[in-house]
């Protein structure tokens, strides 16, 4: 990451792919019949894109990037806030949903500390750290909520009916 | 460029899909849409035609034209609607099994005939709209259906050997783990000017549970095309199925049917004239 | 004596060149002023079988073959046995054989023919680069009295760009058969004729389905070859892309059916041609086309079946597939050109039909129809163009979402047509309701259903349904469709010169029967005869499901590969 720009760019589009990703996710659970965790991920949706309009906040008066979506720099296949698709299931929990949320959070502070830590450029440092530690706020806010909905138990996946044959 | 910049969402529609949660085909569905999006594309110039499965489900979660046909038979369906239309986008999304095993004659042809469109097989290497069964990709000691209770017996179907032996002219294997990529290979897939398949891992969460495995087995491997086939096919010899990237981009001269209106139609009977 | 009619079969294996002559004496004698139609019948050798060209010359237009030859020319009697019974002599009928090919087989007498013997081959022989089939025509049109004149204009086309040599080869030729046809006795010779004033075609069924085709407004062909409905293909490749069109070989007919969906989908009107065995590969997907209402042709040149059956002689047995064989309940509509030259009509009616209508059409045409050669005058152009209804391009931001299956009063809706902004839409094999969302909802299923119905239901087919032609006091009515049309009006005119009267019903509408016409034509008859080719009496089925017929209710029909004669059909009607 070379410039603040650039930066800043990253973190729309951290925010922005992890909105979708969590509306994806509640209109697949939603289709599902899963209510309770449709309202969370719509939640986690919402925080992100709060999240987004404070980093597009910074974007203001600055000529971005614009990057492909393939070219961003990111540590891992997709942006580190992005809940992975197939941590879903259609019987999850609130546990689950929090479990994940909790996991991206972890991965977006772990993405800013790192730059905070070791980047060049001072701006960008002062800036990722800031980024830093509103994330362990998040990770802190959602380790509590978390403790209000202790694991399932483990047959929580199982389901009295056969699947449905469609076509 | 357009005034206003497109967005993924642009190109989704109101439908939400049926999929399972956690199932690799929203993730092609999201790559789709922001492949567009990247190209600029108005979604009304763009077909999207499908076959039967899980996977063909895919038009109607688009704000493109979209067909989903019988089973087996979308490549013929876009084939024909490209050759008459030929300012159209035209892509083709499908399963394993409607790909491969009832349309596999038209996945060898299509290949062949090099037609500008571009082929995404989501392989989950089995049949989830009928319940389970093996697959043409599916492992032939999979004993996970009552239908094929000993496993299917039957090696598995080569996707990538296949195109390329038919005269595939751009080939790409992406995860459904990896959308950044595999829209990347999507775009190129577009731009590419003829016949261009895409072979998506896509896992099925409910009936290959243990295919979330496969986000620690794919690998990036081809990561700079091959232009030409011995290359591709020497690549392939060491390909686990988990090799990831576009595998070939050749020169390619898409197939058009000439035509050149060259007569009044009135013309056409003095042939038969005695 | 001089007849109206006369018919000749030139038979020969071997590569002899019968059917290339036949066709340059048809077109000799269009040119003269006659009429005519010529037949073929082939064995199963790609090269050098058995074959047959099987000509009906007359003064009047015919369109309907007689009941037996006239004259039989035979170069030998190859495989006589498989192929006699499609050439039936008249009594009092004239064999010329090569006495080469040994004594004229017994079965070839039962009708008790005259028999001559002219040495084609070794006529040909004494002729520098002279061929034994030019003998048999120079023959033939000196029995009948066509002038050489016309053979030697067409032979001028026909043999273009080979030489004066080899015109002088063949006039030579022509002269040996002339001069072997002086003192042959017996001899069926045709009246004069006037040469034509108007232009006049010589046309193949298949050939005209092919011009029916680009005239209703084709212009995308997805083609896999099959015998016998090839030939439509093969026109159609060079031609369609002198008018903006073109035509792509497929993989198989699942492949052609589904990509003329593909291209219709796109706007364009579009067709296949196929025969039985295709068309039961592509019965699924015509079920896509009802569902999705999309337009889409089929040509069904029949052949005989089941199966592989036989597949160069005609018969009229894809009724019951082309009906019935879409599984669900899914209407959709059946023609059957009446004659050679009605396949061009019937064919860009079918077009205009399937595009008015956006649902599939099956052209049921046949062998006999689509092989066989005749004379026409020039046909008048028609009004029938295929339209469709289409939706227009609407800003997507603003307009109501556009309902691809709207519930209309006439059953069809604008079909937005890809590229069309605000008209996006998924065409769906799944029932789906107005927006084409996939649906299993009672009023949606049903509601689309009663749509579908009502689109073929309603429209008005205007006088094309039928050829009704006859007395319109006639006690005894002849319904029938498809190829034995001709054969059971030449069947009519023959019973009327008894003094008997009949009315005929060619039905060119077959799915969804016109009922209400079909009935009011039928008024007032006490005997009804069903006509086709068939084993089972599939029409007669077909029409017994749909209608009570009136009075006694007979049927006639019997497979191939021999087609139905008017002597046959007369006698039914002249038998109390």
């Amino acid at each position: 990451m070379d410039s603040l720009e650039e930066f800043i760019a990253h973190a729309v589009a951290l925010e922005e792919d992890s909105a979708v990703r969590f509306d994806d996710m509640a209109d697949a659970l939603d289709v599902h019949q899963n209510h309770e965790v449709t309202d969370l991920f719509r939640k986690m949706a919402h925080y992100s894109r709060l999240h987004l309009a404070e980093a597009q906040k910074l974007a203001e008066n600055k000529e971005l990037p614009r990057f492909k979506p393939w070219e961003y720099k990111w540590p891992d296949r997709e942006p580190p806030e992005t809940p992975a698709m197939d941590a879903t299931h259609y019987l999850m929990t609130p546990h689950h949903a929090l479990v994940m949320a909790l996991d991206s959070e972890k991965r977006g502070h772990a993405f800013y500390e790192g730059l905070a830590l070791t980047h060049t450029d001072p701006r960008i440092r002062e800036l990722a750290l800031e980024f830093a530690e509103e994330e362990a706020e998040h990770v802190a806010m959602l380790e509590t909520m978390l403790t209000r909905y202790p694991a399932p138990p483990a047959d929580w996946d199982e389901d009295m009916d056969p699947p449905v044959s469609v076509d | 460029m357009d005034a206003v910049v497109k967005k993924p969402q642009d190109y989704k529609s109101d439908l939400k899909p049926v999929w399972c949660p956690g199932c690799g085909d929203y993730s092609v569905l999201a790559s789709v849409t922001r492949s567009l999006a990247e190209l600029d594309l108005d979604p009304h110039t763009v077909a999207l035609i499908s076959g039967i499965g899980c996977s063909s489900r895919l038009p109607a979660y688009s704000t493109l034209y979209g067909f989903h046909a019988v089973h087996g038979r979308a490549l013929p369906v876009a084939t024909g609607l490209k050759l008459a239309r030929p300012d159209l986008t035209v892509l083709v999304a499908g399963g394993d099994g409607d790909g491969f095993s009832i349309g596999g004659n038209h996945f060898v042809h299509a290949c062949r005939r090099n037609v500008d469109m571009t082929y995404i097989v989501m392989d989950n290497s089995v049949y989830g709209m009928t319940k389970g069964q093996a697959s043409p990709t599916t492992e032939s000691t999979w004993t996970g259906s009552k239908l094929t209770p000993e496993g299917p017996g039957l090696a598995p179907f080569r996707p990538l050997e296949m195109a390329l032996s038919a005269g595939a002219t751009f080939i790409a294997r992406a995860f459904a783990g990896d959308p950044l990529e595999m829209t990347r290979q999507i775009c190129a897939a577009i731009a590419h000017p003829g016949f261009s398949f895409i072979h998506v891992l896509s896992p099925c969460v409910t009936y290959r549970p243990e295919q979330k495995e496969w986000r620690t087995l794919v690998h990036a491997e081809f990561t700079e095309p091959e232009t030409d086939r011995k290359a591709a096919f020497l690549r392939l010899l060491d390909d686990d199925g988990f090799s990831t990237g576009i595998l070939l981009k050749s020169p390619s001269a898409p197939f058009r049917p000439t035509t050149a209106a060259s007569e009044p139609i009135s013309a056409l009977g003095r042939q038969f004239a005695i | 004596m001089a007849l109206t009619s006369v018919s000749i079969a030139l038979t020969g294996s071997g590569g002899a060149g019968v059917m290339t002559a036949g066709q340059i004496l048809l077109d000799a004698a269009a040119k003269a002023g006659y009429h005519g139609l010529m037949g073929r019948t082939l064995g199963p050798q790609i090269r050098g079988g058995e074959s047959a060209a099987l000509l009906r010359l007359a003064t009047r237009s015919v369109q309907s073959p007689d009941d037996g030859y006239d004259i039989l020319v035979a170069f030998d009697w190859g495989n006589i046995e498989r192929f006699r019974d499609e050439l039936p002599i008249n009594p009092g009928g004239l064999i010329v054989a090569d006495p080469h090919a040994g004594p004229v087989p017994d079965i070839m007498l039962t009708s008790q023919p005259h028999v001559a013997a002219v040495p084609f081959f070794d006529l040909a022989k004494k002729v520098p680069g002279g061929r034994v089939n030019m003998v048999a025509l120079g023959l033939v049109a000196t029995l009948i009295g066509l002038d050489h004149e016309y053979l030697m204009e067409r032979l001028a086309i026909q043999l273009h760009g080979k030489g004066e040599a080899a015109l002088e080869a063949s006039r030579a030729a022509l002269d040996a058969g002339a001069a072997a046809a002086e003192g042959l006795e017996h001899v069926p010779r045709l009246h004069a004729a006037t040469p034509p004033t108007t232009e006049r075609w010589s046309i193949t069924g298949n050939d005209a389905a092919g011009v029916g085709a680009i005239q209703g407004g084709v212009r995308f062909c997805a083609a896999y070859p099959i015998t016998p409905a090839t030939d439509i293909l093969e026109w159609l490749a060079p031609n369609l892309p002198k008018v903006g069109g073109s035509l792509v070989q497929c993989e198989d007919e699942l492949a052609s059916i589904n990509m003329i969906i593909g291209s219709s989908f796109g706007g364009v009107p579009s067709l296949t041609a196929t025969s039985g065995p295709g068309l039961a590969l592509m019965m699924e997907s015509l079920g896509l086309a009802v569902a999705s209402e999309t337009p889409v042709v089929v040509v069904d040149v029949q052949r005989g079946g089941p199966s592989t059956g036989i597949p160069t002689k005609s018969e009229q047995v894809d009724l019951n597939i082309a009906v019935n064989g879409l599984h669900g309940d899914a209407p959709h509509i059946v023609t059957a050109p009446l004659s050679i030259a009605d396949c061009l009509f019937t064919t860009q009616w079918s077009v205009h039909l399937a595009e008015a209508m956006q649902t599939c059409v099956i052209v049921l045409s046949d062998q006999m129809l689509g092989q066989s050669r005749t004379i026409i005058d020039k046909p008048a152009e028609l009004a029938f163009v295929g339209r469709r209804k289409v939706a227009e391009a609407t800003n997507a931001a603003e307009a109501v979402p556009y309902r691809r299956y709207a519930l209309t009063a006439d059953g069809v809706s604008p079909m937005a047509l890809p590229g069309t902004e605000g008209g996006a839409y998924t065409a769906d094999g799944l029932e789906h309701d107005e927006f084409g969302h996939p649906s299993t909802q009672t009023t949606h299923h049903t509601d689309q259903l009663e749509k579908r119905r009502r689109k073929i239901e309603s429209f008005d087919y205007g006088d094309h349904w039928a050829l009704v032609d006859g007395d319109g006091d006639a006690d005894v009515a002849i319904i029938t469709w498809g190829s034995t049309a001709e054969v059971a009006r030449e069947a009519m005119a023959r019973a009327r010169e008894q003094g008997v009267s009949v009315r005929l019903i060619a039905v060119r509408l077959i799915d969804p029967l016109p009922v209400d016409q079909l009935s009011y034509a039928l008024a007032g008859v006490s005997r009804v005869l069903v006509v086709e080719q068939n084993h089972e009496g599939q029409f007669l089925r077909h029409l017994r499901a749909r209608m009570d017929l009136p009075g006694r209710v007979e049927a006639l029909h019997r497979p191939g590969p021999l087609g139905l004669r008017p002597g046959e059909i007369l006698n039914r009607i002249l038998a109390r």
